[in-house]
Protein backbone atom coordinates (compact mmCIF):
# COMPACT_ATOMS: atom_id res chain seq x y z
CA UNK A 1 0.00 0.00 0.00
CA UNK A 2 2.65 2.30 0.46
CA UNK A 3 4.92 4.05 -1.90
CA UNK A 4 8.27 2.46 -2.16
CA UNK A 5 10.64 4.99 -1.94
CA UNK A 6 13.58 3.46 -3.02
CA UNK A 7 12.00 2.24 -6.37
CA UNK A 8 13.30 3.41 -9.54
CA UNK A 9 11.54 4.21 -13.27
CA UNK A 10 14.64 3.29 -15.70
CA UNK A 11 13.61 4.53 -18.49
CA UNK A 12 17.02 3.79 -20.32
CA UNK A 13 16.28 -0.03 -20.42
CA UNK A 14 14.04 -0.53 -22.78
CA UNK A 15 10.79 -2.26 -21.45
CA UNK A 16 7.94 -4.79 -22.62
CA UNK A 17 4.81 -2.67 -21.22
CA UNK A 18 6.97 0.56 -22.82
CA UNK A 19 7.27 -0.97 -26.34
CA UNK A 20 3.62 -2.51 -26.34
CA UNK A 21 2.49 0.93 -25.86
CA UNK A 22 4.26 2.47 -28.26
CA UNK A 23 3.15 -0.46 -30.32
CA UNK A 24 -0.77 1.01 -29.73
CA UNK A 25 -0.12 4.73 -30.40
CA UNK A 26 0.27 5.10 -27.00
CA UNK A 27 2.70 8.03 -25.93
CA UNK A 28 4.52 6.52 -22.13
CA UNK A 29 7.32 5.64 -23.70
CA UNK A 30 10.72 6.45 -24.12
CA UNK A 31 13.53 6.74 -26.96
CA UNK A 32 15.06 3.60 -25.44
CA UNK A 33 11.99 1.73 -25.96
CA UNK A 34 10.80 2.81 -29.46
CA UNK A 35 14.12 1.66 -30.47
CA UNK A 36 13.46 -1.76 -30.00
CA UNK A 37 9.96 -1.57 -30.86
CA UNK A 38 11.13 -0.35 -34.53
CA UNK A 39 13.20 -2.78 -34.64
CA UNK A 40 10.79 -5.50 -33.63
CA UNK A 41 8.52 -3.92 -36.48
CA UNK A 42 11.83 -4.71 -38.77
CA UNK A 43 11.83 -7.98 -38.35
CA UNK A 44 8.05 -8.49 -37.82
CA UNK A 45 6.18 -5.93 -39.70
CA UNK A 46 2.74 -7.60 -38.35
CA UNK A 47 3.98 -6.68 -34.68
CA UNK A 48 1.76 -3.57 -34.73
CA UNK A 49 -1.40 -5.78 -35.76
CA UNK A 50 -0.71 -8.72 -33.67
CA UNK A 51 -0.76 -6.54 -30.55
CA UNK A 52 -3.98 -4.62 -31.83
CA UNK A 53 -5.12 -8.21 -32.44
CA UNK A 54 -4.23 -8.96 -29.15
CA UNK A 55 -6.82 -5.69 -27.47
CA UNK A 56 -9.86 -7.01 -29.63
CA UNK A 57 -8.97 -10.33 -28.25
CA UNK A 58 -8.62 -9.14 -24.96
CA UNK A 59 -12.12 -7.14 -25.67
CA UNK A 60 -13.70 -10.34 -27.24
CA UNK A 61 -12.54 -12.75 -24.00
CA UNK A 62 -13.55 -9.81 -21.82
CA UNK A 63 -17.31 -9.94 -23.29
CA UNK A 64 -18.23 -13.33 -23.95
CA UNK A 65 -16.88 -13.75 -19.96
CA UNK A 66 -19.53 -11.15 -18.63
CA UNK A 67 -21.77 -11.97 -21.08
CA UNK A 68 -22.31 -15.24 -21.57
CA UNK A 69 -20.21 -16.97 -18.54
CA UNK A 70 -21.62 -14.63 -16.16
CA UNK A 71 -18.54 -14.08 -14.60
CA UNK A 72 -18.38 -10.94 -12.09
CA UNK A 73 -14.68 -10.47 -11.11
CA UNK A 74 -11.18 -10.52 -12.98
CA UNK A 75 -7.57 -10.30 -12.29
CA UNK A 76 -5.57 -8.92 -14.93
CA UNK A 77 -2.14 -10.61 -14.68
CA UNK A 78 0.39 -8.43 -16.25
CA UNK A 79 -2.13 -6.10 -17.17
CA UNK A 80 0.48 -3.43 -18.96
CA UNK A 81 -0.03 0.17 -19.09
CA UNK A 82 -3.27 1.61 -19.32
CA UNK A 83 -4.93 2.17 -22.37
CA UNK A 84 -7.77 2.19 -24.68
CA UNK A 85 -10.30 -0.45 -23.30
CA UNK A 86 -9.15 -1.49 -20.04
CA UNK A 87 -10.46 -4.41 -18.65
CA UNK A 88 -12.47 -2.76 -16.37
CA UNK A 89 -13.89 -0.26 -18.89
CA UNK A 90 -15.13 -3.45 -21.20
CA UNK A 91 -16.78 -5.49 -18.51
CA UNK A 92 -18.37 -2.63 -16.45
CA UNK A 93 -20.15 -1.62 -19.80
CA UNK A 94 -21.56 -4.99 -19.86
CA UNK A 95 -22.14 -6.07 -15.87
CA UNK A 96 -21.49 -2.24 -13.88
CA UNK A 97 -21.18 -4.34 -10.79
CA UNK A 98 -18.20 -5.99 -12.27
CA UNK A 99 -14.70 -5.87 -10.06
CA UNK A 100 -11.35 -6.09 -11.30
CA UNK A 101 -7.87 -6.22 -10.16
CA UNK A 102 -4.93 -5.25 -12.27
CA UNK A 103 -1.68 -6.98 -11.33
CA UNK A 104 1.94 -5.60 -12.81
CA UNK A 105 5.56 -6.07 -11.44
CA UNK A 106 6.61 -3.04 -12.81
CA UNK A 107 6.63 0.35 -11.03
CA UNK A 108 5.57 2.61 -13.81
CA UNK A 109 2.50 0.31 -14.67
CA UNK A 110 1.53 0.09 -11.43
CA UNK A 111 1.03 4.25 -11.02
CA UNK A 112 -0.10 4.39 -13.96
CA UNK A 113 -3.10 1.99 -13.90
CA UNK A 114 -3.88 3.03 -9.80
CA UNK A 115 -3.83 6.70 -11.09
CA UNK A 116 -6.05 6.04 -14.45
CA UNK A 117 -7.66 3.03 -13.37
CA UNK A 118 -8.48 2.59 -9.83
CA UNK A 119 -11.89 3.33 -8.71
CA UNK A 120 -15.23 1.94 -6.84
CA UNK A 121 -14.93 -1.67 -8.29
CA UNK A 122 -11.38 -1.83 -9.52
CA UNK A 123 -7.99 -1.76 -7.82
CA UNK A 124 -3.99 -2.19 -9.02
CA UNK A 125 -1.82 -3.83 -7.14
CA UNK A 126 2.00 -4.11 -7.80
CA UNK A 127 2.81 -7.79 -7.30
CA UNK A 128 4.49 -10.64 -9.77
CA UNK A 129 2.69 -13.16 -11.11
CA UNK A 130 5.66 -15.72 -10.76
CA UNK A 131 4.67 -15.42 -6.98
CA UNK A 132 0.62 -16.73 -7.13
CA UNK A 133 0.25 -16.89 -3.25
CA UNK A 134 1.63 -13.21 -2.35
CA UNK A 135 -0.67 -11.84 -5.27
CA UNK A 136 -3.66 -13.85 -4.06
CA UNK A 137 -3.05 -12.96 -0.67
CA UNK A 138 -2.56 -9.10 -1.28
CA UNK A 139 -4.94 -6.76 1.44
CA UNK A 140 -6.73 -5.21 -2.04
CA UNK A 141 -7.60 -8.77 -3.42
CA UNK A 142 -8.82 -9.80 -0.69
CA UNK A 143 -11.01 -6.65 -0.31
CA UNK A 144 -12.55 -7.02 -3.78
CA UNK A 145 -12.57 -11.14 -4.97
CA UNK A 146 -14.25 -13.15 -3.14
CA UNK A 147 -13.02 -16.80 -3.86
CA UNK A 148 -15.99 -18.84 -3.34
CA UNK A 149 -17.05 -17.15 -6.49
CA UNK A 150 -16.16 -17.58 -10.12
CA UNK A 151 -12.79 -15.93 -10.82
CA UNK A 152 -11.84 -14.97 -14.30
CA UNK A 153 -7.76 -14.99 -14.65
CA UNK A 154 -6.68 -12.96 -17.50
CA UNK A 155 -3.04 -13.37 -18.73
CA UNK A 156 -2.69 -11.78 -21.94
CA UNK A 157 0.54 -11.52 -23.89
CA UNK A 158 2.29 -12.13 -20.18
CA UNK A 159 3.66 -16.19 -19.76
CA UNK A 160 5.81 -15.68 -23.22
CA UNK A 161 8.00 -13.68 -20.63
CA UNK A 162 8.34 -16.36 -18.20
CA UNK A 163 10.88 -19.08 -19.48
CA UNK A 164 10.79 -22.45 -19.13
CA UNK A 165 13.16 -22.37 -16.05
CA UNK A 166 10.49 -20.71 -13.96
CA UNK A 167 7.74 -23.59 -14.50
CA UNK A 168 4.93 -21.13 -16.13
CA UNK A 169 1.97 -23.91 -16.20
CA UNK A 170 3.05 -24.52 -12.61
CA UNK A 171 2.73 -20.86 -12.16
CA UNK A 172 -1.27 -20.59 -13.65
CA UNK A 173 -1.60 -24.20 -11.87
CA UNK A 174 -0.84 -22.16 -8.29
CA UNK A 175 -3.76 -19.92 -9.79
CA UNK A 176 -5.99 -22.70 -10.85
CA UNK A 177 -6.24 -24.40 -7.39
CA UNK A 178 -6.81 -20.86 -5.75
CA UNK A 179 -10.21 -20.93 -7.82
CA UNK A 180 -13.62 -22.15 -7.31
CA UNK A 181 -14.87 -24.31 -9.95
CA UNK A 182 -16.71 -22.56 -12.64
CA UNK A 183 -13.99 -19.80 -12.83
CA UNK A 184 -12.17 -18.90 -15.91
CA UNK A 185 -9.07 -18.95 -17.50
CA UNK A 186 -7.55 -16.56 -20.61
CA UNK A 187 -4.30 -16.78 -22.16
CA UNK A 188 -2.89 -15.25 -25.19
CA UNK A 189 0.66 -15.73 -26.08
CA UNK A 190 3.09 -15.73 -28.75
CA UNK A 191 4.08 -17.98 -31.38
CA UNK A 192 6.26 -18.69 -33.85
CA UNK A 193 4.07 -21.77 -35.49
CA UNK A 194 2.79 -20.69 -38.58
CA UNK A 195 -0.58 -19.93 -39.59
CA UNK A 196 -1.72 -21.55 -43.21
CA UNK A 197 -2.20 -18.02 -44.31
CA UNK A 198 1.00 -16.70 -43.63
CA UNK A 199 3.16 -17.01 -46.71
CA UNK A 200 6.33 -18.13 -45.26
CA UNK A 201 8.91 -20.81 -45.20
CA UNK A 202 9.15 -22.07 -41.91
CA UNK A 203 12.70 -21.64 -42.16
CA UNK A 204 12.14 -18.10 -42.20
CA UNK A 205 9.28 -18.06 -39.58
CA UNK A 206 12.10 -19.59 -37.15
CA UNK A 207 14.92 -17.34 -38.14
CA UNK A 208 12.44 -14.26 -37.33
CA UNK A 209 11.12 -16.29 -34.02
CA UNK A 210 14.71 -16.43 -32.90
CA UNK A 211 15.28 -12.87 -33.87
CA UNK A 212 12.54 -11.52 -32.07
CA UNK A 213 13.94 -13.81 -29.13
CA UNK A 214 16.61 -12.27 -29.01
CA UNK A 215 15.93 -8.39 -29.75
CA UNK A 216 14.01 -8.91 -26.41
CA UNK A 217 17.28 -9.99 -24.68
CA UNK A 218 17.85 -6.40 -24.34
CA UNK A 219 14.87 -5.67 -22.34
CA UNK A 220 13.82 -6.15 -18.61
CA UNK A 221 11.88 -9.36 -19.60
CA UNK A 222 13.72 -11.53 -21.81
CA UNK A 223 10.66 -13.46 -24.58
CA UNK A 224 10.01 -17.44 -25.33
CA UNK A 225 7.69 -17.98 -28.29
CA UNK A 226 5.67 -21.27 -27.78
CA UNK A 227 4.05 -23.81 -29.69
CA UNK A 228 0.11 -24.64 -29.78
CA UNK A 229 0.70 -27.61 -27.52
CA UNK A 230 2.56 -26.22 -24.74
CA UNK A 231 0.03 -22.76 -25.36
CA UNK A 232 -2.54 -25.69 -24.12
CA UNK A 233 -0.69 -27.13 -21.36
CA UNK A 234 -1.40 -23.83 -19.28
CA UNK A 235 -5.31 -24.94 -19.37
CA UNK A 236 -4.73 -27.84 -17.43
CA UNK A 237 -8.09 -28.75 -15.45
CA UNK A 238 -9.69 -26.17 -17.62
CA UNK A 239 -12.42 -27.07 -20.12
CA UNK A 240 -11.72 -25.25 -23.31
CA UNK A 241 -14.18 -23.46 -24.31
CA UNK A 242 -15.09 -23.43 -28.18
CA UNK A 243 -13.12 -23.22 -30.76
CA UNK A 244 -10.30 -24.02 -28.48
CA UNK A 245 -6.83 -22.50 -28.06
CA UNK A 246 -6.31 -20.86 -31.50
CA UNK A 247 -4.92 -17.56 -33.37
CA UNK A 248 -6.44 -15.05 -31.32
CA UNK A 249 -8.02 -13.12 -34.80
CA UNK A 250 -10.04 -16.64 -34.89
CA UNK A 251 -11.34 -16.74 -31.41
CA UNK A 252 -14.98 -16.21 -31.56
CA UNK A 253 -14.00 -12.80 -34.04
CA UNK A 254 -16.66 -10.18 -34.29
CA UNK A 255 -17.23 -7.44 -37.12
CA UNK A 256 -13.92 -6.18 -36.25
CA UNK A 257 -11.14 -9.10 -36.42
CA UNK A 258 -8.19 -8.91 -38.09
CA UNK A 259 -8.54 -10.94 -41.82
CA UNK A 260 -5.05 -12.05 -40.92
CA UNK A 261 -4.38 -14.34 -38.11
CA UNK A 262 -0.97 -15.27 -36.66
CA UNK A 263 1.50 -14.56 -34.24
CA UNK A 264 -0.12 -15.31 -31.00
CA UNK A 265 -2.22 -18.43 -29.61
CA UNK A 266 -5.19 -16.97 -27.42
CA UNK A 267 -7.70 -19.39 -25.78
CA UNK A 268 -10.62 -19.93 -23.00
CA UNK A 269 -11.07 -22.44 -20.75
CA UNK A 270 -13.62 -22.83 -17.54
CA UNK A 271 -12.56 -24.74 -14.50
CA UNK A 272 -13.21 -28.29 -13.56
CA UNK B 1 12.40 22.24 -34.00
CA UNK B 2 9.74 18.89 -32.72
CA UNK B 3 12.47 15.99 -33.56
CA UNK B 4 11.06 13.35 -35.12
CA UNK B 5 8.34 15.24 -36.45
CA UNK B 6 9.76 17.73 -38.66
CA UNK B 7 8.41 15.47 -41.71
CA UNK B 8 5.14 16.97 -42.46
CA UNK B 9 5.90 20.42 -40.88
CA UNK B 10 3.80 18.29 -37.08
CA UNK B 11 2.68 21.04 -35.00
CA UNK B 12 4.92 23.57 -32.24
CA UNK B 13 3.78 24.44 -28.99
CA UNK B 14 2.78 27.43 -30.47
CA UNK B 15 0.87 26.42 -33.34
CA UNK B 16 -1.25 24.89 -30.64
CA UNK B 17 -1.02 27.99 -28.78
CA UNK B 18 -2.89 30.27 -32.00
CA UNK B 19 -4.81 27.31 -32.91
CA UNK B 20 -6.47 26.69 -29.45
CA UNK B 21 -7.08 30.83 -29.04
CA UNK B 22 -9.06 30.48 -32.33
CA UNK B 23 -10.85 27.58 -31.25
CA UNK B 24 -11.53 29.55 -27.75
CA UNK B 25 -12.74 32.77 -29.99
CA UNK B 26 -15.16 30.47 -31.65
CA UNK B 27 -17.01 28.66 -28.77
CA UNK B 28 -16.85 32.14 -27.45
CA UNK B 29 -19.41 33.30 -30.25
CA UNK B 30 -21.05 29.96 -29.65
CA UNK B 31 -20.30 28.95 -33.52
CA UNK B 32 -19.81 25.82 -34.65
CA UNK B 33 -16.78 23.98 -36.45
CA UNK B 34 -19.16 24.05 -39.77
CA UNK B 35 -19.65 27.62 -39.79
CA UNK B 36 -16.62 28.61 -39.45
CA UNK B 37 -15.77 26.68 -41.68
CA UNK B 38 -17.99 28.40 -44.14
CA UNK B 39 -16.94 31.84 -43.30
CA UNK B 40 -13.30 31.22 -44.72
CA UNK B 41 -14.61 28.58 -47.63
CA UNK B 42 -13.12 25.92 -45.75
CA UNK B 43 -14.00 22.29 -44.89
CA UNK B 44 -14.80 21.23 -41.46
CA UNK B 45 -11.71 19.24 -41.23
CA UNK B 46 -9.52 22.06 -42.00
CA UNK B 47 -11.04 24.17 -39.42
CA UNK B 48 -10.56 21.12 -37.06
CA UNK B 49 -6.63 20.99 -37.86
CA UNK B 50 -6.12 24.29 -37.75
CA UNK B 51 -7.24 24.32 -34.21
CA UNK B 52 -5.19 21.34 -33.37
CA UNK B 53 -2.32 23.54 -34.61
CA UNK B 54 -1.55 20.83 -37.17
CA UNK B 55 -1.18 23.05 -40.40
CA UNK B 56 0.38 26.14 -41.08
CA UNK B 57 -1.81 29.40 -40.89
CA UNK B 58 -2.82 31.77 -44.20
CA UNK B 59 -2.92 35.15 -43.10
CA UNK B 60 -6.06 35.55 -45.16
CA UNK B 61 -7.79 32.31 -43.23
CA UNK B 62 -6.31 33.85 -39.82
CA UNK B 63 -8.20 37.57 -40.62
CA UNK B 64 -11.37 36.14 -41.85
CA UNK B 65 -11.79 33.68 -39.07
CA UNK B 66 -10.85 36.85 -36.43
CA UNK B 67 -13.37 38.93 -38.32
CA UNK B 68 -16.17 36.39 -38.03
CA UNK B 69 -15.24 36.01 -34.13
CA UNK B 70 -15.76 39.71 -34.19
CA UNK B 71 -11.98 40.69 -33.33
CA UNK B 72 -12.00 43.90 -34.74
CA UNK B 73 -9.54 45.87 -33.19
CA UNK B 74 -6.47 46.79 -35.82
CA UNK B 75 -4.23 46.43 -32.86
CA UNK B 76 -5.37 43.01 -31.64
CA UNK B 77 -5.69 42.09 -35.31
CA UNK B 78 -2.33 42.49 -36.04
CA UNK B 79 -0.69 40.95 -32.55
CA UNK B 80 -2.45 37.73 -33.44
CA UNK B 81 -1.22 37.73 -37.20
CA UNK B 82 2.29 38.23 -36.05
CA UNK B 83 2.02 35.54 -33.78
CA UNK B 84 0.38 33.18 -36.67
CA UNK B 85 2.63 34.19 -38.42
CA UNK B 86 6.00 32.70 -35.96
CA UNK B 87 3.87 30.24 -35.42
CA UNK B 88 4.27 28.91 -38.99
CA UNK B 89 7.82 28.75 -38.79
CA UNK B 90 9.30 25.76 -36.82
CA UNK B 91 12.34 25.24 -34.34
CA UNK B 92 11.03 27.07 -31.30
CA UNK B 93 10.49 26.65 -27.52
CA UNK B 94 9.51 29.90 -26.34
CA UNK B 95 8.73 32.25 -23.46
CA UNK B 96 6.34 34.64 -23.49
CA UNK B 97 7.22 37.75 -22.42
CA UNK B 98 6.28 39.77 -18.83
CA UNK B 99 2.49 40.49 -19.39
CA UNK B 100 0.87 38.30 -17.17
CA UNK B 101 -2.74 37.86 -18.45
CA UNK B 102 -1.26 37.24 -22.23
CA UNK B 103 0.77 33.97 -20.99
CA UNK B 104 -1.92 32.92 -18.50
CA UNK B 105 -4.60 33.12 -21.08
CA UNK B 106 -2.28 30.69 -23.55
CA UNK B 107 -1.68 28.36 -21.16
CA UNK B 108 -5.98 28.35 -20.07
CA UNK B 109 -6.29 27.45 -23.57
CA UNK B 110 -3.59 24.60 -23.75
CA UNK B 111 -4.80 23.47 -20.54
CA UNK B 112 -8.80 23.07 -22.21
CA UNK B 113 -7.85 21.55 -24.98
CA UNK B 114 -5.44 18.77 -23.15
CA UNK B 115 -6.79 15.48 -22.21
CA UNK B 116 -4.38 14.69 -19.35
CA UNK B 117 -2.55 17.38 -16.90
CA UNK B 118 0.11 16.39 -15.30
CA UNK B 119 1.76 18.75 -12.64
CA UNK B 120 3.99 18.58 -9.86
CA UNK B 121 4.17 21.16 -7.59
CA UNK B 122 6.27 21.99 -4.52
CA UNK B 123 5.20 25.03 -3.10
CA UNK B 124 1.62 25.36 -2.84
CA UNK B 125 -1.38 23.10 -3.85
CA UNK B 126 -1.90 23.33 -7.69
CA UNK B 127 -3.95 25.96 -8.80
CA UNK B 128 -6.96 23.86 -10.00
CA UNK B 129 -7.55 22.44 -6.73
CA UNK B 130 -7.09 25.61 -4.47
CA UNK B 131 -10.27 27.54 -2.84
CA UNK B 132 -10.55 30.66 -2.69
CA UNK B 133 -9.03 31.54 -0.11
CA UNK B 134 -6.02 29.84 -0.80
CA UNK B 135 -5.53 31.41 -4.06
CA UNK B 136 -6.44 35.02 -2.85
CA UNK B 137 -3.18 34.38 0.05
CA UNK B 138 -1.45 33.23 -3.13
CA UNK B 139 -1.85 36.38 -5.03
CA UNK B 140 -1.47 38.75 -2.08
CA UNK B 141 1.75 36.98 -1.41
CA UNK B 142 2.75 37.25 -4.73
CA UNK B 143 1.45 40.88 -5.38
CA UNK B 144 2.46 43.11 -2.13
CA UNK B 145 2.14 46.21 -3.53
CA UNK B 146 -1.32 45.69 -5.38
CA UNK B 147 -5.20 47.26 -5.35
CA UNK B 148 -7.33 45.07 -4.04
CA UNK B 149 -9.40 45.77 -7.12
CA UNK B 150 -6.81 43.95 -8.81
CA UNK B 151 -5.95 40.94 -6.41
CA UNK B 152 -9.34 40.23 -6.67
CA UNK B 153 -9.04 40.30 -10.58
CA UNK B 154 -7.08 38.20 -10.36
CA UNK B 155 -8.69 35.71 -8.07
CA UNK B 156 -11.64 35.57 -10.34
CA UNK B 157 -9.50 35.03 -13.49
CA UNK B 158 -7.83 31.97 -11.44
CA UNK B 159 -10.81 30.80 -10.14
CA UNK B 160 -12.81 30.82 -13.27
CA UNK B 161 -10.30 28.28 -14.57
CA UNK B 162 -11.33 25.67 -12.19
CA UNK B 163 -14.61 25.17 -13.67
CA UNK B 164 -12.03 22.84 -16.02
CA UNK B 165 -12.63 19.86 -13.93
CA UNK B 166 -15.84 20.08 -14.23
CA UNK B 167 -17.08 20.56 -17.08
CA UNK B 168 -18.50 17.89 -19.93
CA UNK B 169 -15.02 15.90 -21.54
CA UNK B 170 -12.82 17.49 -18.65
CA UNK B 171 -9.06 16.72 -18.77
CA UNK B 172 -7.65 14.34 -15.85
CA UNK B 173 -5.45 15.84 -13.52
CA UNK B 174 -2.76 13.64 -12.06
CA UNK B 175 -0.95 15.91 -9.38
CA UNK B 176 1.98 15.39 -7.57
CA UNK B 177 1.89 17.29 -4.51
CA UNK B 178 5.14 18.24 -2.18
CA UNK B 179 4.36 17.76 1.72
CA UNK B 180 5.66 21.05 1.94
CA UNK B 181 3.01 22.76 0.25
CA UNK B 182 0.53 20.74 1.99
CA UNK B 183 1.75 21.86 5.60
CA UNK B 184 3.16 25.51 4.57
CA UNK B 185 0.11 27.46 6.22
CA UNK B 186 -0.90 29.66 3.45
CA UNK B 187 -3.16 32.33 4.32
CA UNK B 188 -2.88 31.09 8.01
CA UNK B 189 -4.49 27.86 9.54
CA UNK B 190 -8.11 28.14 8.91
CA UNK B 191 -7.43 28.42 5.59
CA UNK B 192 -4.66 25.90 5.05
CA UNK B 193 -7.87 23.77 7.01
CA UNK B 194 -10.32 24.46 4.32
CA UNK B 195 -7.59 23.84 1.43
CA UNK B 196 -6.59 20.27 3.03
CA UNK B 197 -10.89 19.27 3.06
CA UNK B 198 -10.84 20.30 -0.50
CA UNK B 199 -7.82 18.43 -1.66
CA UNK B 200 -9.92 15.53 -0.15
CA UNK B 201 -12.94 16.42 -1.42
CA UNK B 202 -11.21 16.87 -4.97
CA UNK B 203 -9.86 13.24 -5.15
CA UNK B 204 -13.15 11.99 -4.83
CA UNK B 205 -13.55 13.49 -8.66
CA UNK B 206 -13.32 10.54 -11.30
CA UNK B 207 -10.94 12.56 -13.01
CA UNK B 208 -8.53 14.05 -10.49
CA UNK B 209 -5.61 11.83 -8.56
CA UNK B 210 -3.37 12.82 -6.28
CA UNK B 211 -0.10 11.94 -4.62
CA UNK B 212 1.55 13.39 -1.94
CA UNK B 213 5.50 13.61 -2.01
CA UNK B 214 6.35 13.07 1.84
CA UNK B 215 9.46 14.53 2.80
CA UNK B 216 10.61 11.09 3.84
CA UNK B 217 10.72 10.55 -0.44
CA UNK B 218 14.07 12.16 0.78
CA UNK B 219 15.77 13.56 -2.61
CA UNK B 220 13.56 13.86 -6.15
CA UNK B 221 14.03 14.34 -9.36
CA UNK B 222 11.77 17.87 -9.44
CA UNK B 223 13.87 19.28 -6.34
CA UNK B 224 14.38 22.45 -9.17
CA UNK B 225 10.94 23.41 -8.97
CA UNK B 226 7.20 23.07 -9.84
CA UNK B 227 6.46 21.80 -14.22
CA UNK B 228 3.43 20.70 -15.26
CA UNK B 229 2.87 18.36 -18.81
CA UNK B 230 -0.28 18.61 -20.83
CA UNK B 231 -0.69 15.60 -23.23
CA UNK B 232 -3.87 15.67 -26.28
CA UNK B 233 -5.84 12.92 -26.98
CA UNK B 234 -4.71 13.52 -30.76
CA UNK B 235 -1.99 11.14 -31.47
CA UNK B 236 -0.27 13.72 -33.53
CA UNK B 237 -0.06 16.41 -31.04
CA UNK B 238 3.00 16.31 -28.91
CA UNK B 239 3.09 16.77 -25.04
CA UNK B 240 4.07 19.57 -23.72
CA UNK B 241 5.76 21.02 -20.57
CA UNK B 242 4.58 24.00 -18.74
CA UNK B 243 7.18 25.86 -16.94
CA UNK B 244 5.74 29.44 -14.95
CA UNK B 245 8.50 31.92 -13.54
CA UNK B 246 7.68 35.35 -11.63
CA UNK B 247 7.52 37.26 -15.26
CA UNK B 248 7.53 34.59 -17.62
CA UNK B 249 6.10 30.65 -18.68
CA UNK B 250 7.79 28.72 -21.06
CA UNK B 251 6.45 25.75 -23.26
CA UNK B 252 8.62 23.03 -24.07
CA UNK B 253 7.88 20.97 -27.22
CA UNK B 254 11.10 19.21 -28.03
CA UNK B 255 11.00 15.51 -27.66
CA UNK B 256 14.42 15.22 -26.37
CA UNK B 257 13.32 18.03 -23.31
CA UNK B 258 9.81 17.08 -23.03
CA UNK B 259 11.34 13.65 -22.30
CA UNK B 260 13.67 14.46 -19.60
CA UNK B 261 10.20 15.94 -17.68
CA UNK B 262 8.49 12.58 -18.60
CA UNK B 263 10.86 10.68 -16.73
CA UNK B 264 10.88 13.32 -13.71
CA UNK B 265 7.62 12.67 -13.73
CA UNK B 266 7.12 9.21 -13.60
CA UNK B 267 9.96 8.85 -10.78
CA UNK B 268 7.83 11.63 -8.65
CA UNK B 269 4.85 9.35 -9.07
CA UNK B 270 6.97 5.94 -7.91
CA UNK B 271 8.45 7.90 -4.99
CA UNK B 272 5.18 9.89 -3.80
CA UNK B 273 2.45 7.88 -1.86
CA UNK B 274 -0.27 6.06 -4.00
CA UNK B 275 -3.64 7.86 -4.72
CA UNK B 276 -5.21 6.21 -1.66
CA UNK B 277 -2.69 6.70 1.11
CA UNK B 278 -2.59 10.11 -0.03
CA UNK B 279 -6.32 10.59 0.96
CA UNK B 280 -5.24 8.90 4.53
CA UNK B 281 -2.42 11.41 4.88
CA UNK B 282 -4.35 14.62 4.03
CA UNK B 283 -7.07 13.49 7.04
CA UNK B 284 -4.09 13.09 9.15
CA UNK B 285 -2.90 16.39 8.55
CA UNK B 286 -6.51 17.35 8.87
CA UNK B 287 -6.49 16.19 12.31
CA UNK B 288 -2.70 17.39 13.49
CA UNK B 289 -3.45 20.98 12.44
Amino acid sequence: MASDWTATVNTDVPNPARIYDYLLDGKDNFPADRDVAEQLLAIAPVARDVVEDNRAFLRRVVRFLTREAGVRQFIDLGSGLPTRGNVHEIAQAEAPDARVVYVDNDAMVVTHSRALLAGDNTAAIHADLREPERVLGHPEVGELIDFDRPVALLLMAILHFIPDDEDPPGIVARFRDALPAGSYLSVSHGTRDIPERWDLSPEAMAEMGTKVEQLYQLTTASLVTRPRAQVERFFDGFDLVEPGVVEIQRWRPDDQASILPGGFYGGVGRRR
Amino acid sequence: MTEGRAVGGGPTVQRMLVGAQLRRLRTDQGLTRDQAAQAIRASEWKIHRLENGQVGFKDRDVIDLLRLYQVTDPTEVAEFLALAREANTPGWWHHYGDVLPAWFRTYVDLEQAASLIRSYEGQYVPGLLQTDAYLRAVVQGAHLAESAEEVGRRVRLRLARQTLLTVEGAPRLWAVVDEAALRRPVGGRLVLRGQLERLVEATKLSNVTLQVLPFAAGAHPAMVGAFSILRFADRELPDVVYLEHLTSAIYLDRRHDVERYLDAMEQLCVQAEPPARTVELLNQMLDEL
